[in-house]
């Protein structure tokens, strides 16, 4: 018997906006919200909306991203008949190696692992998003729809909209027009890049498209125009909550810092149903020291705070020296600020040292970066 | 290689009021995030020995969902495992049950098995113990069963009820209880190596004797016809052999000499992961000298406390010198100072709760007060 519905995320991205921040890992693989790393939400989703076969696509940096998703264990996808499966662009047969060129070609070239799966859905999701989704909501949306493809979209103000793929629908939410990046918005309707294909439909549009020479083989500028133009059954399906894109060092910044008001995420579970699951780092609880001070900031285990710390966040196993000040940053695993020193408004990258009375970016206008890794 | 086998022996574990009235000691939370068991249980997998048998007592159900499938202690290798060994025939029969019948309850464990040398160590004395040192020191000896101890300088005061050893030429010459009358004594950290030849005649021979004769009590009765090795242990160890040690024991690795010599990098304590987000200190939080595990919100005051994984500390909330367990939410306003608050509880503005530092104040898992 086929799956229902198998998930698949495209982890390849290069994420170069960035910057130093990717030099050694894939976009997905990047840490967020003090214990987290970006793909887990993506993973946490599938597991809580019951999604129990997950295909994750890599090509860029991917080794620490494959071990990390692993065989899924983390996200409770190891079972008997449940798994996650790193798909990495690899050499194949007769085609010799190939990358993926684009968002569909990577699904196009993972074909025959979906068809071993035999699913009668397929989501495709990205591994760059910070939120919390019922998947299964989604799907059953598609299904009383009985549409070909449903794209999920969130409601954006007119001026981001332009900045994103937009959904032209009707009033039952049916899509009529699609653009991209446009001008002049018709809709607000902002694509999420959260897919849901009725497989056989989905297949069909991916053969179709690999022998188009012109094509970008991407699900926005090719396949769903293709579908369109086939008069096929496409839907919207609207999203409410937090949702952020975290491309570039900015907005990394900012939805970390959004975690401390009080955002729609809920980290905290508070309706004890949609946890984020992660990885363990086998660390100490958190030691707050006697002259510490710690405000409007998450902490995790396995640091050893003695220091002042507010409206920052600090990921496992950072340590803030006596009379050292934190303000407004996110500290990576592993960051050592030490006896005095002071940060403002900064992303501190993993195992980076901050030097004894060193003030970085104590203008504070800029979001500053520190990484012992460069790129350009 | 010589194969060795681990026991984890909570028979030898003590009541400790309140937080031993639904769960044994070792499942009881340590520092708000681990199980007392998780030390020993590290301790095993750090020194390569990946095959544990847990001898367990009483009130198994908070244990079994802590063990899991051991995956977290590195013991889910398809070579060894953890085995839980259980004597239902005497669940129900305090006297009989002791760690001689659950081991000949569960012969069937160490048969499979076939080990060179048995390890066995209790859950409630909070060590970092490399036994694999032990087992070579062991061997060297020539000896059929080594006993730890620890040189304890303050024996007046702690370990008292535990038994001490005569050590001569590293042989023991005698086993006696700590009255607490002297403060130097060599502590036995009830921690043996036998072979298995040697623990298995051992057992017979306690059948023979009493039938109501536990680990303890044959070992000290046949003291004078065997050579036990004495190996000294010149780590970290402290025993939680009631409440009040409890309490004491736990917020003592507030102090860094404590707390470092435990947590090493070179020997990691695992314990199960419950996927909870980093904890969240909002605009009045004041936390000072404290242990905190993930989850928790705070916006109170917290000093020299040990604060659980989902705690929640209300606006003006003070919590002094405590131990707050998972879940317990306190409410703005509210005071606490030497206490203990179990799991879920709900600690409201009516009334402050104050101990004292010798006689903690103990709050019952998921009541309201």
């Amino acid at each position: 018997m086929g799956k229902e519905l198998v998930a698949m995320i495209l982890a390849g991205g290069r994420g170069s906006r960035l910057k130093a921040l990717t030099a050694k890992v894939a976009k997905p693989a990047v840490h967020f919200g003090g214990r987290y790393r970006i793909i887990d939400f993506p993973l946490s989703n599938c597991a809580n909306s019951g999604i129990d076969t997950v295909g994750v696509l890599t090509q860029y940096e991917s080794v620490e991203l494959g071990s990390y998703v692993g065989s899924g264990t983390k996200w409770g996808l190891d079972g008997n008949s449940s798994a996650a499966t790193v798909l990495p662009a690899r050499e194949r047969d007769e085609v010799g190696a190939t990358w993926y060129a684009g968002t569909a070609d990577a699904i196009a070239q993972n074909i025959e692992f979906l068809d071993a799966q035999d699913p009668e859905y397929v989501l495709i999701l990205s591994g760059d998003h910070i939120y919390k989704m019922d998947y299964a909501d989604m799907l059953n949306a598609h299904k009383e729809k009985g549409a070909d493809l449903t794209v999920a979209v969130l409601n954006v103000s007119m001026e981001e909209a332009s900045r994103f793929g937009i959904m032209n629908t009707n009033d039952d939410l049916s899509i009529y027009e699609f653009e991209e990046k446009p001008e002049h918005p018709k809709s607000t309707l902002a694509s999420m890049g959260i897919y849901i294909f009725t497989y056989k439909q989905l297949r069909k549009y991916l053969k179709a498209d690999e022998k188009k020479k012109d094509s970008h083989h991407d699900f926005g500028m090719d396949i769903i125009p293709a579908m369109l133009a086939d008069g096929k059954k496409l839907y919207a399906y609207e999203f409410k909550g937090y949702w952020k894109d975290v491309g570039t060092v900015d907005s990394l910044w900012q939805a970390n810092m959004d975690l401390l008001s009080d955002s729609d995420l809920d980290l905290y579970n508070i309706k004890k149903d949609w946890k984020i699951y992660s990885e363990d780092t086998l660390a100490k609880p958190q030691v707050i020291g006697p002259k510490a001070s710690v405000k409007n900031s998450l902490v995790t285990q396995g640091c050893t705070v003695n220091g002042d710390v507010s409206g920052s966040v600090l990921f496992n196993n950072v340590s803030v020296g006596e009379g050292a000040k934190i303000v407004d940053s996110v500290l990576m695993p592993g960051v050592l600020v030490e006896e005095g020193a002071q940060v403002y408004k900064a992303i501190v990258d993993e195992g980076y040292t901050v030097k004894a009375g060193e003030v970085v970016n104590k203008e504070a206008k800029e979001v500053a970066l520190l990484s012992n890794n460069t790129r350009d | 290689m010589a194969k060795v086998v681990g026991l984890i022996n909570l028979h030898s574990d003590v009541d400790l009021k309140g937080l031993t009235e639904r769960r044994p000691v070792a499942s009881v939370s340590f520092l708000g995030r681990y199980g007392v068991i998780d030390f020993a249980l590290s301790n095993f997998s750090n020194s390569g020995i990946d095959n544990v048998g847990i001898l367990i007592k009483e009130k198994p159900r908070s244990l079994l969902k802590h063990m899991s499938n051991g995956n977290a202690w590195n013991f889910n290798s398809k070579r060894g495992g953890i085995s839980l060994l259980y004597d239902e025939k005497y669940a129900n029969n305090n006297m009989y049950n002791h760690d001689i019948n659950n081991i000949i309850e569960n012969i069937a464990f160490l048969e499979k098995a076939k080990p060179d040398y048995v390890v066995i160590a209790p859950a409630h004395i909070i060590t970092t113990m490399d036994y694999s040192e032990v087992v070579a020191a062991h061997q060297k000896s020539g000896a059929q069963i080594t006993m730890v101890y620890k040189k304890i300088k303050d024996a007046d005061k702690k370990f008292i009820g535990a038994d001490y050893l005569k050590v001569k030429d590293g042989v023991v010459t005698g086993i006696e209880p700590n009255k607490g009358n002297a403060k130097n004594r060599d502590i036995s950290l009830e921690t043996y190596v036998f072979n298995t030849d040697a623990l298995l005649k051992t057992i017979k021979e306690a059948q023979n004797v009493s039938a109501f004769f536990n680990l303890k009590d044959i070992l000290k009765y046949a003291l004078d016809e065997k050579k036990i090795h004495a190996y000294q242990f010149k780590g970290f160890a402290d025993i939680i052999d009631s409440f009040e040690s409890y309490f004491r024991v736990s917020l003592d690795f507030l102090h860094l000499e404590v707390s470092t010599q435990v947590f090493k990098t070179n020997w990691p304590i695992y314990t199960n992961t419950n996927d909870t987000p980093p904890t969240k200190y909002l605009k009045d939080a004041v936390v000072t000298n404290s242990f905190v595990a993930n989850g928790a919100i705070i916006d109170g005051t917290v000093d020299d406390c040990v604060i659980g994984r989902d705690v929640k500390i209300g606006k003006g909330a003070v919590v002094k010198n405590s131990i707050i367990f998972t879940g317990a939410e306190v409410k703005p306003g509210a005071v606490i100072e030497n206490a203990v608050i179990d799991k879920d509880a709900l600690v409201q503005k009516f009334k402050e709760l104050k101990g004292t530092p010798e006689a903690p104040l103990y709050v019952k898992e998921g009541d309201k007060v």
